[in-house]
């Protein structure tokens, strides 16, 4: 049973960035490519993006995620080129229907600014362990049980994938047939499905049990085993991530003016 | 003093009509080993969850008596006090691993980081209780890729590494080896001698006697007998109850063979020892 | 031959065996399979059932190739009892539980009810016939799933610890349904850590030490090498050590026997 994530094990500078910074650089690219609106910034922020994530070792699985949402972005384009209420220039048209310059400059705005933020998402989620993220977390105040919750939370699915296995040799064990046909495997697989929950709901009110017995709730200051020293290079990451963003309020302030 | 008093202890679980534990009475002093014996359903597990406070604080039911330990009713405090001294093994290993760590090594580690030790104390301590049951070299495998044995040797090693002064072990070896079971008894009363209490559920008669000061047996929610390995499996009803003396007291019951209290031997070096000093006696 | 084992490997991470080179034949003998902690016995025994596939060599049920052979089908030859209970157990009643594998192996609905109801009896557990399984204490959860492996009436039958959390009358039961699957001239393999359990009931006994057969033989023979189960983390039974401590050189196995000598 592992944990559920796209973590992708590597070793690299950016795999040894503290949790926090990368959390911050979600933040920073989402207020840059909500304040700013200039095509060649934005750009140049995703093109960055693009460099940590390939220092990452992480690039090729950047992809699938942004194929995933290739879907809404392509939608997102066909809609604003034809239906943004600012549509006045006409840029080409597929059959009957007229795309517009206005809406797909929209358009393209947006998806960048999707992008944008999808790739700082993803430098998190495929360079941090998922349980080194939630550590992080309650070592800066986050409490303990929500970190624990959070923690099984992302052993829930696979747990039950595992136990949806273990139900399925059971099964299979005793002469249902299993392997073979999909229209089969899928049969014996709904079925699964309640003894699968029933038996974690089970397995829970024991560990619960257990945990308690592990000290879980007790009032005592948690410490951590695993080391957490932040390095300066860590420091001045964040001091330069948080310039950032003031420097970007700013200027979008008085660059409004 | 972690002194362990029940007084007039009855438990119901919920939507059960019968008494779990029926009227239990005992006190038990810092530092005993103390077994628990008796057939399926006799009440064991839940004798041990009224310990340690599970029962009634987790699972509600109808409960009368008191459990006091350290001059504290059980009952009226929280778990999480009472965790932190009481340890709990459960009989189930396979429900006892805490699903948010990824090795062996911090899965012993999460009671430790919940008790607040210094990082240098709690990487010997799980040295020291890997070592102890033998998982040293399968601290970074993943809790839930081990053996059955295994697996309940990390549920042991995770309790011993806590060092509580009253540790409570439900049938704790049921899955073990031969040499595996012997080093959790060995373990387990080198605690004892360091003052910790020791309550102990166990089916392996032949080395608890070897190990306990007292046996408590239980049947039908009730206390029948509480008394010393010897005179608890000298008693002529046992099958009565469901249990069964160790082999090497049945051996003599069948021959005849009794010391000079009129007790049988209840550990292997107690019956060599009477036969030894029975052949000079008859030459 | 029952089962014949050639060469047989397996790894769950590749580069870790946990079976190196098994070569083991099966015939009808009632048979123990012992070892340490980890030793690879349950693994062996879910290859044996087909739930693993050898990563080398190859294991015959009866003839079949457990490569070449579903485990549906393979299910109406062999029948294992799982380590966990928690692994077998996944319908609302017990007596649907005990019900399932003889219908999917063809019995109708009546032979299959009377051949439940007869494994609960032998497990004495037909008074709980219409519980929930999930309401019974991990004893009673044990005897379920020996149950429902016996339902299916199957020629080979595999105990993974039967004995696991049970009490001297439920052992005693275990031991009675083993007797009886013998008389049947069924193939009864079990692996345990109880070592007077396996020199109460069983023919042959294997040891297995970290993947390898390290010992195979008659129970007595193999329970007289106390030097060489030591090395397996093992020890012979309790009656066979008070014997060699009275400085008997004979293997006394259990307590029938050990009546046949004086002591004093
Ligand atoms: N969660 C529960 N809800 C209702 N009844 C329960 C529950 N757990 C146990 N019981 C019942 O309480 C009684 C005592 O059970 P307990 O588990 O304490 O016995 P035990 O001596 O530990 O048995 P075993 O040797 O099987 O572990 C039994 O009759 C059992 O069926
Ligand atoms: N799913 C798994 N993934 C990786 N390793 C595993 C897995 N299951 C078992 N192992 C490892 O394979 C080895 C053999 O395990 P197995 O369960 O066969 O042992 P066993 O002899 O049955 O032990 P026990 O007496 O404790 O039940 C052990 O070292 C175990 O840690
Ligand atoms: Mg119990
Ligand atoms: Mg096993």
């Amino acid at each position: 049973m592992r944990m559920m994530s796209l973590y992708k094990d590597k070793d690299t500078i950016i795999h040894k960035i503290d949790p926090l910074n990368k959390i911050l650089y979600i933040l920073a690219s989402i207020l840059i490519t909500m304040l700013i609106s200039d095509f060649k910034i934005l750009t140049l922020t995703l093109v960055f993006s693009f460099l940590l994530l390939a220092i990452g070792k992480v690039i090729k699985n950047v992809f699938p995620i942004i194929s995933f949402s290739l879907i809404v972005l392509v939608t997102i384009v066909v809609i604003q080129g034809l239906f943004n209420p600012n549509n006045k220039i006409p840029l080409f048209n597929i059959g009957q229907f007229v795309f517009y310059k206005e809406g797909i400059i929209y358009s393209f705005l947006l998806i960048l600014r999707v992008l944008n933020i999808l790739c700082a998402f993803s430098l998190l989620i495929l360079t941090t362990k998922p349980s080194d993220l939630i550590e992080n977390l309650v070592r800066r105040g986050l409490s303990p049980k929500l970190g624990y919750v959070l923690a099984s939370v992302l052993q829930i699915i696979p747990q039950m994938l595992s136990t949806m296995d273990t139900i399925l040799d059971a099964q299979r064990s005793r002469g249902l047939e299993t392997e073979g046909k999909l229209i089969k495997r899928l049969k014996a697989f709904i079925p699964l499905i309640g003894p699968a929950v029933m038996n974690s709901l089970i397995s829970t009110r024991e560990r619960a049990m257990a945990l308690e017995m592990r000290g879980f709730n007790s009032n005592i200051k948690k410490t951590f085993l695993n080391e957490h020293n932040e390095t300066s290079m860590d420091k001045l990451i964040r001091y330069l991530i948080i310039a950032l963003i003031i420097f970007t309020i700013v200027w979008r302030l008085v660059w409004l003016k | 003093m972690a002194k362990i008093v029940v007084e007039g202890l009855k438990y119901r679980y919920p939507l059960s009509q019968k008494l779990a534990l029926n009227d239990i009475s005992f006190e038990i002093n810092e530092g005993e080993f103390i077994g628990i014996i008796g057939a399926n359903g006799a009440g064991k597990s839940t004798l041990c969850q009224a310990l340690t406070g599970i029962v009634p604080l987790f699972f509600k039911g109808d409960y009368g008596g008191r459990v006091i330990i350290d001059d504290v009713e059980v009952a009226k405090s929280n778990l999480s006090e009472i965790s932190l001294k009481i340890g709990m093994v459960f009989q189930n290993p396979f429900t006892q691993i805490t699903g948010s760590k990824l090795t062996v090594y911090e899965e012993v580690a999460f009671g430790l980081e919940n008790m607040g030790f210094e990082r240098e104390e709690m990487k010997r301590r799980i040295d020291d209780a890997l070592m102890l049951l033998d998982l040293y070299r399968h601290k970074d495998k993943n809790p839930f890729d081990l053996s059955g044995g295994q697996m309940q040797r990390l549920a042991i090693a995770s309790i011993i590494a806590m060092q509580p002064k009253i540790i409570v072990l439900d049938e704790p070896t049921s899955q073990l080896d031969p040499q595996g079971s012997n080093e959790v008894f060995k373990a387990v009363s080198d605690l004892k001698k360091k003052g910790i209490t020791v309550i102990m559920v166990e089916h392996k008669v032949e080395k608890l006697s070897e190990y306990a000061d007292r046996i408590m047996l239980l049947h039908d929610g009730r206390l029948i007998d509480f008394d010393t390995p010897s005179k608890i499996f000298s008693k002529d009803d046992l099958k009565d109850y469901g249990v069964v003396e160790p082999v090497f007291t049945r051996y003599c019951k069948k021959i005849g063979l009794k010391d000079e209290r009129g007790l049988y031997p209840v550990t292997l070096d107690e019956a060599v020892n009477l036969v030894v000093k029975k052949r000079e006696h008859n030459s | 031959m029952n089962i014949i084992v050639k060469d047989l490997y397996f790894y769950y991470k590749e580069g870790e065996d946990v079976l190196k080179g098994i070569n083991l034949e099966f015939d009808d003998r009632c048979t123990a399979i012992i070892g340490q902690n980890g030793a690879g016995k349950t693994t062996f025994v879910k290859l044996l059932k087909g739930l693993l596939k050898p990563k080398k060599g190859d294991i015959f049920i009866k003839g079949l190739n457990t490569k070449e052979t579903t485990v549906a089908k393979l299910a109406s030859i062999i029948g294992l009892v799982f380590q966990n209970p928690n692994d077998q157990i996944f319908k609302n009643k017990v007596l649907d539980e005990v019900m399932f594998g003889p219908l999917n192996i063809g019995q109708d609905k009546n032979l299959a009810f009377e051949n439940a109801k007869k494994a609960l009896e032998l497990v004495a557990l037909l008074q709980k016939a219409d519980e929930n399984p999930y309401d019974l204490t991990l004893s009673e959860r044990k005897l379920i799933s020996i149950a429902s492996i016996l339902a299916m009436d199957t020629d080979i039958i595999i105990l993974d610890e039967p004995t696991i959390a049970q009490d001297f009358i439920s052992r005693e039961k275990i031991k009675n349904i083993i007797k009886k699957l013998k008389e049947e001239g069924k193939l009864v393999i079990t692996i345990t850590h109880d070592m007077d359990f396996v020199a109460e009931n069983f023919e042959r006994t294997i040891v297995f030490n970290q993947g390898q057969v390290l010992l195979d033989g008659p129970t007595k023979e193999v329970f007289s090498k106390e030097d060489i189960l030591k090395t397996a983390h093992l020890e012979p039974p309790y009656i066979t050590q008070l014997f060699k401590r009275l400085g008997f050189s004979e293997t006394v196995l259990n307590l029938e026997e050990a009546l046949n000598y004086k002591i004093l």
